[in-house]
């Protein structure tokens, strides 16, 4: 019997039989929608990510420390160990091995890299706007030309390039705080106001000699005067405030000041300290004609642990990829789930249709063709469920979409679901595939049925 | 084609249940005859039938048409020579009731690979013959009773077969509509060539064969020739005298 002719006739099988064609293909639907949906998801989050590294990160910006396991998910949990100067402990326990100057020092004598900032912490008591007298506190950090800022108002600098050694970046959100505090009437306002932050010493701390001393001549005015930490004061000028973006990786929770008074500022607090110029790391970016990941691996000779910016999408398509393959985890389990009700369906059609098969057989067909009839049956119903499957997830996608990207807050235009034609079309023939291979059993029942017996049931 | 049995045996069950519905068979059904197989229920007319078709294989005997033992072929082969030599009509009337008339009568070219132009054509052709060209498109469950046997045997003639199996064609059937039946088989016989073998209890429709072939309890009880006293007479003899 010809391919044509079965197929036609399966179809007509199965459209003798709607109701249980549908119910069993929705069961695949199910399957298909999820996948269909994973896939969707990861695509969109791919390229997303992709775009955000990609429009945010020098593709030749290095981000080095000396303790790997910075890039392994977090240092070691502390217990008791043998006390070194070089690592520090964080405020949540976990070891890390710092930076030294040294260290610094020697990336800044490579020809191969160039920009050496290590990650300064510069931490003031408070800080001050303008000419008003209320105190703040809030986080610094270095201004990092590598990475690209979207300005709300005032201007910044083009990509690589640093800012004045006055100048100051702030968030568009510690605007809004400020203008809820009554220091300034508008965010715009803070462009050209200076911040001036006041820094205290820790080598004012006197030892307990020294104190006993001060009592001894001048008594408790004299201790006070002597423990009146030591300050300093640092000036900026605002140049700019930074818009929070959709698409902007900067840290946007910190003021941002050049790197050279970051420098100073942190110097300054931890003289004196075992903090002193140790660094979490530092960043630089590659010399032109310098392939970042060959610089990496020279690195590690020297004992440097570096993260390329192909690293970093490739630690962020990581954390996609394991998402999406729960997601596709679920599709192929209700597949799995499916493919019993293909069994059980196609069994019970057998059973049903004993007498059609015989005759069929009788009449002279190959057992083979009548396999093929039930396996183009199950293929059918496979399709039916990737087909309404595959259309239920485009409507529900592209109807949620804008409500997703609100939701999400990734910035107009762009969509976390992206349907591909490809992907869902190998879906839909890896689904007839799945459901044919489902029918096999059944159909290689139907192929051996004796058509004497088939003819007798009545 | 001339069909000669011999020997036939047929065992259901085994050892101590073991039941002989064939037993020894032997005969020889002539080129273009009509042969009538008489018994009662449970006689083995059926089964009869079956092995002489190539539905069954009966463990010893042989069924040799134009010269080939049917049973010793392999199961392509003989699915291969009922779909283009043979046309069934069973007893009861086995057409496909979700299927339309046309389907029903295509199925048998469908599975001898013949082209859709030309399907359409002889399915025509078929239905005209048993009167139902104007049920082409009707749905087979939609027929009367009458209707569904001459669908049936639509089917049976559509393939041009050179032999034709009727199992009780008019069994189900009142005498008037039966009538019609037998006219149409006979008709097929005598003018299309085709050999035409009967299964039937109905002494009647028994006696309008050339040959009748009496069954009691899987054994051949007697053969009547209507035609010739010579009951193997030639083929081209037969043929003429008609
Ligand atoms: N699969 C089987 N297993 C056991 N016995 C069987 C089987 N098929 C048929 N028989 C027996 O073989 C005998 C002949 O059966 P068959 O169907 O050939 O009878 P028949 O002459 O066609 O009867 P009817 O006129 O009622 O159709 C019967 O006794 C029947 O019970
Ligand atoms: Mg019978």
């Amino acid at each position: 019997m010809k391919t044509v002719d079965i197929a036609r006739r399966a179809v007509r099988g199965l459209r003798n039989a709607k109701a249980r064609t549908i119910l069993t293909s929705l069961a695949i639907a199910v399957g298909a929608f999820t996948i269909t949906v994973s896939l969707a998801a990861g695509e969109g989050a791919r390229q997303y990510a992709d775009k955000l590294i990609g429009s945010n990160v020098n593709p030749s910006a290095l981000f080095i420390v000396k303790d790997k396991s910075i890039f392994e998910g977090g240092g070691r949990q502390a217990g008791l160990q043998v006390y070194d100067q070089n690592i520090g402990t964080t405020s949540t326990g976990l070891t890390l091995k710092q930076m030294t100057q040294a260290d610094v020092d020697i990336l800044k004598a490579r020809d191969d890299i160039e920009n050496v900032v290590p990650t300064y912490a510069p931490t003031v008591r408070y800080m001050q706007f303008g000419d008003n007298d209320k105190k703040f506190t809030g986080q610094l950090a270095a201004y990092d030309p590598t990475i690209l800022s979207e300005a709300a108002f005032g201007s910044l600098p083009v990509m690589g390039k640093d800012i004045d050694d006055t100048q100051a970046v702030v968030p568009e959100s510690f605007a809004t705080v400020l203008v809820d505090q009554k220091v300034i009437k508008s965010p715009q306002e803070l462009v050209g106001k200076t911040i001036t932050m006041t820094a205290v010493s820790s080598k004012s701390l006197a030892s307990g000699e020294q104190l006993a001393q001060a009592y001894a001549t001048g008594g408790q005015a004299a201790v006070e005067a002597l423990t009146v930490p030591e300050t300093k004061e640092f000036t900026f000028m605002v140049s700019a405030l930074t818009k929070k973006s959709a698409t902007a990786l900067a840290s946007t929770s910190a003021i941002q000041i050049p790197a050279s008074e970051a420098r100073a500022i942190s110097e300054y607090t931890t003289l004196g300290t075992d903090g002193y110029q140790k660094y979490v790391g530092a960043t630089a970016l590659v010399k032109d004609g310098n392939d970042p990941a060959a610089v990496k691996d020279k690195l590690l000779q020297k004992e440097f642990y570096a993260q390329t910016a192909e690293d970093l999408q490739g630690v962020v398509f990581a954390v996609v990829n394991t998402l999406q393959g729960i997601v596709l985890g679920f599709g192929i389990v209700a597949l799995i789930a499916s493919v019993f009700g293909i069994i059980n369906t196609q069994y019970i059609s057998v059973l049903e249709r004993t007498r059609e098969i015989g005759l069929m057989k009788a009449l002279g067909m190959r057992g083979k063709s009548v396999s093929r009839l039930f396996q183009f049956e199950a293929a059918w119903i496979g399709f039916l469920g990737g087909i309404i499957g595959t259309i239920i997830a485009v409507a529900a996608g592209l109807a949620l979409n804008p409500w997703l990207t609100e939701k999400l807050g990734i910035g107009e235009g762009n969509y976390i679901l992206i349907f591909q034609p490809i992907p869902i079309i190998i879906m839909i023939v890896a689904l007839m595939l799945i459901a044919m291979l489902a029918g096999w059993f059944p159909a290689r029942k139907a192929a051996k049925l004796d058509p004497i017996e088939a003819l007798r049931t009545e | 084609m001339v069909i000669e049995v011999s020997s036939l045996t047929k065992t259901y069950g085994k050892k101590n249940s073991a039941f002989k519905a064939l037993d020894d068979v032997s005969f020889t059904v002539p080129d273009g005859a009509s042969v009538a197989i008489v018994g009662k229920s449970g006689s083995g007319k059926s089964t009869l039938m079956h092995a002489m078709s190539g539905l069954d294989r009966p463990e010893a005997g042989q069924v040799i048409i134009d010269g080939v033992d049917i049973l010793k072929l392999k199961n392509k082969a003989v699915d291969r020579f009922r779909s283009e030599k043979i046309g069934f009509i069973f007893q009861a009337f086995f057409v496909q009731a979700n299927e339309t008339s046309f389907d029903n009568v295509a199925l048998p070219l469908e599975i001898s690979n013949v082209s859709a132009k030309e399907r359409k054509q002889r399915v025509d052709e078929a239905l005209k013959t048993v009167g139902l060209d104007d049920k082409t498109k009707q749905k087979a469950r939609n027929l009367s009773g009458g209707q569904k046997q001459r669908l049936a045997i639509a089917r049976a003639i559509v393939n041009k077969p050179s032999i034709i199996f009727a199992d009780e064609p008019t069994g189900n059937l009142d005498s008037a509509t039966g009538e019609i039946i037998e006219d149409l088989l006979f008709g097929l016989n005598k003018t299309g060539g085709s050999t035409l073998i009967i299964v039937t209890h109905d002494a009647d429709l028994a006696s309008k064969c050339d040959i009748q072939v009496y069954i009691k309890d899987g054994k051949i009880d007697r053969i009547d020739n209507n035609v010739t006293t010579q009951p193997f007479a030639s083929p081209t003899e037969e043929g003429a005298e008609l």
